[in-house]
């Protein structure tokens, strides 16, 4: 007998997936999370998985976690007191940022403060060029004086960010050496270490936010790796990282620009596995929570990756999963204007006190109270019985809206939830122009707690091909967790021309890149299975003021055929922006390389088809598309892999509510998955 | 779906998809660095008539809002699949110069036509005398390349093969204009379909009803906020440093009528028509976007609730004189109109402070200047670049300080990385940063200028700076806070020379010179001495301020350790007469300017000009500048000396009309 573990660790619950590798079944779990005390919800969760599933915590064999605490640091400002050292006569690298405010129109709109105040940063006498030849070679002596300046003004870190860096980053490294000589216990990040991409505010970010975060993230899964130890559980705790794939938590630790975002990652990859498995090719993964709504593009079980993710009022540039806010979640209230217009959100109720329906000192009417109104949900428990749906106190919080607007309760509450649905239309709409597909061939997977709520509304109105609900929608990123990679990335800026000539120097960035990786995974990760290696380009037609990454195909370059890479680059500047130019002079910005170390994977249980319709539980009046109608309420685990049914329909499952809408036919897949299309007529 | 006050924001949160949609299109499938980077575009969906209802919130340029293709619109015959274009400022006032091509297509359903959706970009190049096709030195609209009158670009599908053979024939970089023209093409085209989702959705008649819905809550809205105004007439006037290259300063002069739930602004006493480009073409349109953004702007801060449509200018109304330099004619030019719309910007903002000067922040800096560089690289081959912008905070506001370095009505500007000027041009920066004690002094303190140092090392290498200005007339202060430091242009030679450049808007340079560009500052907020003294100090330790201005301007005292010292502090900022706040911190340029050309002279310096031919004013209002700068003044607002000095130009120039004046 030997389990694997994935938890996720939210800020309502922490949801555990668990994978019994004799038995290839899946037991979920959900807890409530404990930011007073972390680590606690996992001694929680594993004394229920012993007591619940009679799972022996020494027979664990690997275990991995999706955290938020990265980011969270962020946007409560609660971070570490750094100095940022920068070249000399470029100090307000953060202050300017890239100067655009986030609200245009308002006169009164201020960029973010930066998270390291000006008299924090200090120029050292040092230049390169964009070549990378040293100017002016460093000044100890300035390196010294910031140095005394910092500790004096309390730094607890210094981050070295020097223009150029990307290119030669000696400098940053003498200046780190004589910082680890004087003052041996102040940690020290270097830019070029973090992330080494050329575009001077991106890469200080980024570097910058690694730095912040690190010891409350240090501290958070130190305290995990202890709480795991007391339970029994012996094998490395490793963590999802920002780019979907994993590492120890060891490295984590010293390495949290990789890391941040590890609690979004993990859903995706979740999503990404299940799409994958069930053959769906185009997929939307929907992932709405209590304050949160967010959507990412997956092809083949690959999610889309992009720099500039959010992490509250910052970008952060390394690779990472790309998801989209489109929304607050379920938790978003409604309230009518002055002019008798009603809106939804931006305030969100969060999850303390939450919704009025919860019944938890929630007053104002969000999103999921018009839901409830509705009667989708209060016909079944939630939240593995953690929270219980009062219906009566919904529709005490919308009757002031209703009275306001002089229509019924349900006519409100159906209007709540049609702005919602728009609202979240919109912003998914921006996302297909901005990467250019096509919904039509896309399915929608829908997860988290109030995803598959919305998910079929929400992929009608946006003409989408179908839905597909998860056997286990609210403990997906759990489940992320459990078949990630290790993974990891590296850059190389050539900034050249692309011409015959470079081919040497391409080939042997890659060989040194390859190099680095495989020291990562074999010596770092300790890794001694499976691995592959991607190679990419990041290139441009001259003139352009962004990269576009292109595969490379290493086995042509490493034959000496250097046109293929110009002829890849045409191929993706056609697929990605509708047209290329042939004739136009290229540039090689970057050299990029992603190694991925395969582990165990396990394959989600198959189940025979049987066939007919379920027999529905019992039949229930909710109002939908303007009126009451009778629907049939199934309980998921009475859904057999096989069974066909028609919508409207309601599915209640411990952790979420699925509705189906009318002229849809459902479906139960091998895998369990619920799937709903829309039924021509 | 039927229409009403409860489904409203859905069709808002449609309308919006589709704009969104547009603006990303464009932005993926544009050729030029100028609209992916800048973001020099606007894409809206219009109504029938050609009014704005909805256009993208977080991209593009600002100052579209509330467009009106309406003159452009009526009197063409359309038909399903029909795109139609122009980028002259001479037709209808829709384009406002020359490299912005608007583009608008009908959308038909069932026959009838249901609304247009039309998109501009700013292409880099339209041909003319000049590339770019803009210089302030530029005299006539002819000059300023390619003019493209409203004309079908396709019908059935087919392309108007002659218009693009033109366009190739007159332009520099031909591809890239119709490579940004396909982008706009597929940007309509998104909209489009995005239209067809909205009215299968709501039916064709709840659809139409709805666009009108749309804006008439924007006017509610905007109604309810100019009600909450005092009435009342605020006038204000702001000027630029020069008219034209080494010219006099130009002065914009507002005056706000705030009746009720209505706003009339009215342009009367701004200078005249220019014999160079920096003339805004608005038609005398009564509701052009150039003269109203800066409203616009207004009651998004005072609320930014409310909806972004041409709904918000039903309540407003300017007054834009013919032949003034914000009601220019044929053959006016206009490239460098973007300069005037800044002065026409703060002139507003500063009547808007006078009526509720605890809700609006003092001047913006204005004066970004725009940087581009031509050299050649090592191997000889031509280099033209964008270096970026170059200008300075935003005002303070009654609440905060202004943003550093750029914001307000600049928010929309983007920078160029550091590392990536020095890859792609053989420059080195010498310095990108915030320049100590250039924002205005006040309670809360004015946003810093910034400072761009560079140094060129091939020969003949060309520096452009378009929109100098603010070396002599500085960002106003508001409520005691004072004016935002000036900005300045050098150039310093190997030889240690150095040049002032002052307005200079394009300089050579040889190998070795050294540029340094320091923005204005935006102007303070309230009385400085009054400015918490440990406030002062964080901006001591910041490097914001010097400790000499902790001193001078806010009476603030700092020890050698930079710690507050009480007891001077204390004594020093008693000193400071602190119950005189006037409304308004001018910098010393302006109070100079003003004591020979005070108000009284400049208004009647416009009435003169008014009553003459549009073709004789910049010429006579240089005349008269050349007089009262050598004559000696006369007392008081000295009215009486412009009107001499008139009188005896008439006597030279007989074709000038003879006033009875006084």
């Amino acid at each position: 007998m030997s389990y694997r573990v994935g938890v996720d660790i939210g800020g309502s619950f922490a949801d555990f997936a668990v994978f019994d590798e004799n038995r290839k079944t899946i037991h979920t779990l959900k807890v409530f999370s404990r930011p007073d005390s972390p680590g606690s919800e996992v001694l929680d969760g594993v004394k229920l998985l012993r007591e619940k599933y009679g799972i022996d915590p020494e027979k664990i064999t690997y275990f991995t976690h999706g955290t938020t605490v990265g980011i969270n640091t962020v946007i409560q400002r609660n971070g570490l007191k750094l100095a940022l050292f920068t070249t000399e006569n470029f100090t307000d690298v953060l202050e300017l940022a890239r100067l655009k405010s986030p609200d245009m129109y308002n006169l009164l709109s201020r960029r973010p403060e930066p998270l390291v105040s000006r008299d924090m940063v200090f120029g050292i006498r040092e230049r390169v060029d964009a070549l990378g030849t040293v100017v002016t070679p460093l000044e100890h002596a300035s390196v010294i004086q910031a140095l005394n300046a910092a500790l004096q003004q309390g730094a607890e870190a210094i981050v070295i960010s020097f223009l150029h860096a990307y290119r030669n980053a000696a400098h940053e490294q003498q200046v780190s050496a004589i910082i680890r000589e004087i003052a041996p216990e102040l940690p020290v990040i270097c830019s070029s270490a973090t992330w080494p991409i050329i575009r001077e505010y991106e890469r200080t970010i980024t570097a910058v936010i690694a730095a912040y975060v690190q010891p409350r993230v240090k501290y958070y899964l130190s305290s995990l790796q202890k709480a795991l130890k007391n339970t029994g559980i012996r094998p490395e705790l490793h963590l999802t990282k920002s780019n979907g794939g994993i590492m120890t938590a060891e490295l984590g630790k010293e390495q949290c620009a990789q890391m941040i975002l590890s609690g979004t990652a993990s859903g995706v990859i979740g999503a990404g596995y299940v799409a994958k498995t069930s053959g769906v090719e185009k997929c939307l993964s929907l992932d709405i929570g209590g304050t949160s709504a967010d959507v990412a593009i997956i092809l083949n079980g690959q999610p889309h990756y992009d720099v500039g993710e959010y992490i509250g009022e910052f970008q952060i540039f390394v690779p990472s999963v790309s998801v989209s806010s489109i929304g607050e979640g379920g938790g978003s209230i409604a309230w009518v204007d002055r002019f008798g217009v009603l809106k939804v959100g931006p305030t969100s109720a969060g999850s303390s006190p939450g919704p009025a329906c919860y019944g938890l000192g929630g007053k104002k009417p969000t999103i999921t109270d018009a839901f409830a109104v509705c009667g989708f949900l209060g016909n079944a428990t939630l939240g593995y019985s953690a929270v219980t749906i009062d219906r009566e106190l919904a529709r005490q919080a919308i009757e002031p809206l209703a009275k306001q607007l002089d229509r019924s309760i349900e006519q409100t509450a159906e209007a709540i939830i049609h702005i919602a649905l728009s609202s979240m239309y919109s912003g998914i709409s921006a996302l297909v122009s901005r990467f250019g597909i096509d919904l039509g061939a896309f399915a929608c997977l829908a997860f988290g707690g109030a995803g598959p709520m919305m998910g079929c509304l929400l992929a009608r109105d946006l003409k989408m091909k179908e839905t597909l609900i998860p056997p286990t929608p609210g403990v997906l990123s759990a489940l992320g967790g459990l078949i990630a990679d290790l993974k990891n990335d590296f850059v190389s800026i050539l900034y050249r021309d692309l011409d015959e000539n470079c081919l040497p120097e391409i080939n042997d960035h890659f060989n040194r890149l390859e190099v680095q990786a495989l020291d990562w995974l074999r010596n770092e990760q300790a890794h001694d299975g499976e691995y592959e290696i991607i190679f990419s380009a990041d290139m441009r037609y001259r003139g352009q003021s962004f990269e576009l990454e292109t595969p490379v195909d290493i086995q042509a370059l490493r034959r000496g055929d250097i046109t293929e890479l110009a002829r890849a680059f045409h191929h993706e500047h056609k697929k990605v922006y509708g047209h290329a130019d042939t004739g136009a002079d290229l540039q090689l910005i970057a050299l990029r390389l992603i190694i991925v170390g395969q582990t165990p994977k396990f394959e989600l249980p198959v189940f025979e088809l049987t066939h007919g319709a379920p027999s529905a539980e019992t039949r229930v009046s909710a109002w939908l598309d303007g009126r009451y109608q009778s629907l049939a309420l199934y309980h998921r685990s009475a859904l057999r892999p096989g069974h066909v049914f028609y919508g409207p329909a309601i599915i209640a499952q411990d952790d979420c509510t699925t509705i189906v809408p009318d002229k849809t036919r459902v479906t139960i897949d091998k895998y369990a998955n619920i799937r709903v299309v829309p039924e021509l007529i | 779906m039927s229409m009403d006050q409860t489904n409203l924001q859905i069709l808002a949160n449609y309308c919006a998809a589709a704009a969104e949609s547009m603006g990303w299109t464009l932005m993926r499938t544009a050729h030029s660095t100028f609209i992916k980077e800048t973001e020099d575009f606007s894409c809206q969906i219009l109504d029938v008539e050609g009014r704005t209802v909805a256009s993208p919130k977080t991209m593009g340029a600002t100052w579209y809002t509330g467009l009106d293709y309406g003159e452009v619109l009526r009197g063409l015959d359309y038909e399903d699949g029909d795109i139609y274009l122009t980028s002259d400022p001479y037709s209808g006032s829709l384009a406002t110069h020359t490299p912005d091509v608007h583009l608008w297509k009908p959308i038909f359903y069932d026959g009838q036509l249901m609304c247009f959706v039309g998109c501009h970009v700013h292409n880099t190049d339209v041909g003319g005398a000049v590339p770019a096709s803009l210089s302030r030195s530029l005299t006539e609209i002819q000059q300023e390349g390619l003019r493209l009158p409203p004309m079908r670009l396709v019908r059935n599908g087919q392309m108007n093969e002659d218009l693009l053979n033109i366009i190739r024939r007159n332009v520099r970089l031909p591809e890239q204009n119709l490579g940004d023209l396909n982008a706009q093409l597929a940007c309509v085209m998104t909209g489009e379909r995005k239209i067809y989702e909205i009215i299968e959705r709501f039916g064709p008649t709840h659809f139409l009803s709805g666009l009108e819905d749309l804006q008439s809550y924007a006017e509610k809205q905007a109604r309810a906020i100019i009600r909450t105004l005092p009435d009342g007439d605020y006038s204000f006037s702001d000027y630029t440093d020069e008219d034209s290259v080494n010219g006099y300063p130009m002065r914009i002069h507002v005056t706000l009528r705030i009746r009720d739930d209505q706003i009339e602004l009215d342009f009367t006493g701004s200078d005249p028509q220019l014999s160079s480009s920096l003339n805004v073409p608005t038609g005398g349109k009564e509701k052009h976007s150039l003269a109203l953004i800066a409203v616009i702007y207004a009651l998004y801060t005072l609320d930014p609730s409310i909806t972004l449509n041409h709904g918000l200018t039903r309540p407003l109304r300017a007054i834009l004189p013919r032949g003034s330099v914000v009601h220019a004619v044929e053959p006016a030019a206009v490239g460098m109109r973007s300069l005037t719309c800044n002065v026409i910007q703060t002139a507003i903002f500063g009547a808007f402070a006078q009526v509720l000067p605890d809700k609006f922040p003092a001047s913006p800096s204005n004066g970004v200047s725009l940087l581009n560089v031509k050299t050649q690289s090592a191997s000889g081959r031509m280099i033209m670049a964008s270096l970026g912008p170059v200008g300075g905070g935003a005002g303070a506001g009654p609440n905060n300080d202004g943003s550093e370095g750029c914001g307000a009505n600049m928010s929309f500007l983007k920078n160029t990385p550091v590392e990536i000027n020095e890859a792609e041009v053989p420059i080195r920066m010498l310095r990108y940063g915030l320049v100590p004690d250039s924002g205005g002094a006040g309670f809360y303190r004015g946003g810093s200028a910034v400072e761009m140092s560079i140094q060129v090392f091939t020969p003949e290498a060309i520096v452009t700076a378009r929109n100098r200005d603010r070396c002599v007339f500085t960002a106003w202060g508001l409520l005691g806070g004072r004016a935002g430091g000036a900005s300045r242009f050098s150039k310093v030679s190997t030889a240690h020379q150095t040049q002032e450049l002052g307005s200079t808007d394009v300089v050579k340079c040889d190998p070795g010179d050294i540029l340094t560009i320091i923005g204005p500052g935006g102007g303070g907020y309230g009385n400085p001495f009054a400015r918490p003294e440990d406030k002062v100090r964080t901006d001591v330790l910041r490097g914001f301020i010097t400790p000499k201005a902790a001193l001078d301007d806010y009476g603030v005292v700092l020890t050698d350790k930079l710690d507050i010292d009480q007891a001077a502090t204390t004594q020093v900022r008693a000193s400071k007469n602190q119950s005189e706040l006037s409304l308004f911190g001018h910098g010393e340029g302006r109070t100079v300017f003003e004591q020979i050309w005070t108000p009284e002279r400049y208004n009647i310096l416009t009435q003169i000009l008014a009553r003459i031919d549009i073709s004789w004013r910049h010429f006579i209002k240089n005349k008269l500048f050349d007089v009262i700068k050598t004559h000696p003044i006369s007392a008081e607002s000295g009215v009486v000396d412009v009107i001499n000095a008139y009188n005896d130009l008439q006597k030279s120039f007989p074709n000038l009309p003879v006033f009875a004046l006084i």
